[in-house]
């Protein structure tokens, strides 16, 4: 296509002058424009994207300002201690975990007898010292079935007529 | 000349001491009684020496007597506890002499097994010695040597005698209620005590039943039997009423209410101050062939006086089967008494089996089940 002489391009504005864009034109410009900017950008390779993003966001924080020598060493800390304190919880909460399975795994050298095969969960029997027993303070909350508190609200008898 | 000037000023001095005489006798005296008066005016004006003693307050007063009498009697109300048919109760009653014999509420111990009574934070056992529907009360008896209230007199009583109570409310400690006498009532909603009841404007629970009914002289007056108005007052039997149940149980091992036989109803003019008028002489009744007539306008039944029907309640309620009751009649213009041997009501433990009332005749003594206590 042949460059456009400056005489043509004249013309061409001329007559562009009185071209109107239809009435919504405005009103949707700026989402088109937007649109269109994130098809182009979609256009390139993800990883172009993401250096591109890496980049703007490093210049942003300029970097050689913020990396100085104490601001490294806070980092640094802070990133031993939640390491520290991810590495000292796991153990013990496995420990803890293994403590209460023992009595489960001790269950397992009870008696066959103990077992049912029509319906191993629900009829297996604990043995008598797994069966939970409830001690004579802690019923104190379960109070019995309270008395009748006697008081009528009419005298047990009555008259019917004067007679004597 | 000294002697001249000296008679002289003698002279001088006497008529000065006379002039100031004359001149200060009056305002000596004027002064004078003024002292006087303002001295009897100050005495007058001025406050005692000793700060006069401040009246006790009537409320500080009527505490200090509640108090009082609940220390002092409160020791000999007790909590009975037992079964019935429809399951554990719990109630109050008081003893009546040091031997353990306690009087409570028929619906408390008149129909109840396995009777304990809680004294002195200790459980004893207790049985049933006499219970009685007719009035509502029961006597219970503990093995236990024990304190007792005093009876007193529920005659003395009038509307705004002060009265209080102690019982055993639900599962709370004993617990003093204060009130005054409301009204002596012989029906409450259409239905006829078997005698005259006090009504008490007296705060109670569920569990006071067979509690005591105390004067300001911790004196036993009435027995709480029923409450109205969602316990915001009582119905009290009075005490003389109980001392004749207790009465017939020591001279005879039961309640003897007694029966002569006659119907009684409003007659058209009073005569002789009376509009109770005998309608009906019933059969095979003590009444019946003694001379007394239909017609005839009953003045007075033994001591007490009949002046309209609603007199009889009373009457009938304090007669005792056997003894001998004077009746008198008003017939035409003459007074007339009869003598009549009194005969056990039909419905007392008593009566012959056979003696027993038509449907018509009879007097509903029942328990009013749907009444009783949730």
């Amino acid at each position: 296509m042949d460059p456009l002489s400056e005489e043509q391009i004249g013309k061409l504005l001329r007559l562009k002058k009185y071209e109107q864009p239809p009435p919504a034109y405005f009103e949707n410009f700026l989402h088109e424009f937007h649109r269109r900017q994130r098809d182009e950008l979609l256009k390139e390779p993800v990883w172009r994207i993401a250096l591109q993003r890496t980049q703007d966001f490093l210049f942003r924080l300029n970097i050689p300002g913020v990396a100085s020598y104490p601001a490294l060493a806070t980092a640094l800390v802070i990133c031993a201690a939640v390491i520290s304190l991810k590495v000292y919880q796991t153990p013990e909460t496995v420990n803890v975990a293994a403590q209460n399975r023992s009595p489960v795994v001790a269950t397992t050298t009870l008696p066959d007898s103990n077992w049912s095969l029509s319906n191993p969960v629900t009829t297996r029997d604990l043995g008598p010292s797994l069966v939970r027993t409830v001690k004579d303070s802690s019923k104190t909350h379960r109070v019995a079935a309270p008395p009748r508190y006697v008081l009528d609200s009419t005298p047990v008898s009555y008259e019917a007529a004067f007679r004597f | 000349m000294r002697q001249r000037s000296g008679s002289n000023l003698e002279l001088a001095l006497a008529d000065r001491r006379i002039s100031n005489r004359r001149v200060f006798s009056p305002a000596v005296l004027a002064t004078g009684l003024a002292l006087c008066a303002a001295f009897v005016r100050a005495d007058e004006a001025a406050p005692p020496t000793a700060p006069a003693q401040l009246p006790e307050s009537s409320t500080t007063s009527i505490s200090r007597e509640v108090k009082e009498i609940f220390e002092k009697s409160g020791k000999a109300v007790v909590k009975i506890r037992g079964t019935d048919e429809h399951g554990d109760l719990s109630g109050t009653g008081f003893f009546i002499d040091p031997t353990g014999m306690i009087y409570t509420a028929f619906s408390v111990g008149g129909d109840t097994d396995n009777l304990t009574v809680e004294f002195d934070g200790k459980t004893y056992p207790a049985r049933l010695m006499m219970a009685d529907l007719r009035s509502g009360i029961a006597i219970l008896k503990a093995d236990i040597a024990s304190p007792a209230l005093p009876i007193g007199k529920s005659e003395t009583m009038e509307v705004a005698t002060p009265v209080m109570a102690i019982g055993y409310p639900l599962d709370l400690p004993s617990t003093p209620s204060f009130g005054m006498v409301a009204g002596f009532d012989r029906k409450f909603l259409d239905r006829y005590f078997c005698t005259t009841h006090v009504r008490v404007n007296l705060p109670t629970q569920r569990g006071e039943a067979g509690a005591p009914l105390l004067n300001f002289k911790g004196e036993v007056v009435g027995i709480l039997v029923a409450q109205i108005e969602n316990g915001s007052a009582c119905y009290a039997l009075p005490i003389d009423a109980a001392e004749k149940i207790r009465n017939d149980f020591i001279r005879f091992g039961e309640a003897r209410h007694g029966w002569i036989g006659i119907n009684v109803a409003q007659a058209p003019k009073p005569i002789d101050g009376s509009t109770a008028e005998m309608t009906e002489i019933m059969k095979d009744t003590p009444a019946y062939g003694s001379g007394i007539k239909p017609g005839d306008i009953l003045l007075q039944v033994g001591k007490t006086q009949v002046h309209q029907p609603e007199d009889v309640i009373d009457a009938s309620f304090f007669l005792t089967a056997g003894d001998d009751v004077p009746i008198t009649v008003m017939r035409g213009n003459e007074k007339m008494v009869f003598e009549v041997k009194a005969d056990c009501h039909p419905l007392s433990p008593c009566a012959p089996k056979a003696a027993t009332l038509t449907p018509a005749q009879g007097i509903p003594l029942q328990i009013d089940a749907t009444r009783r206590t949730p």
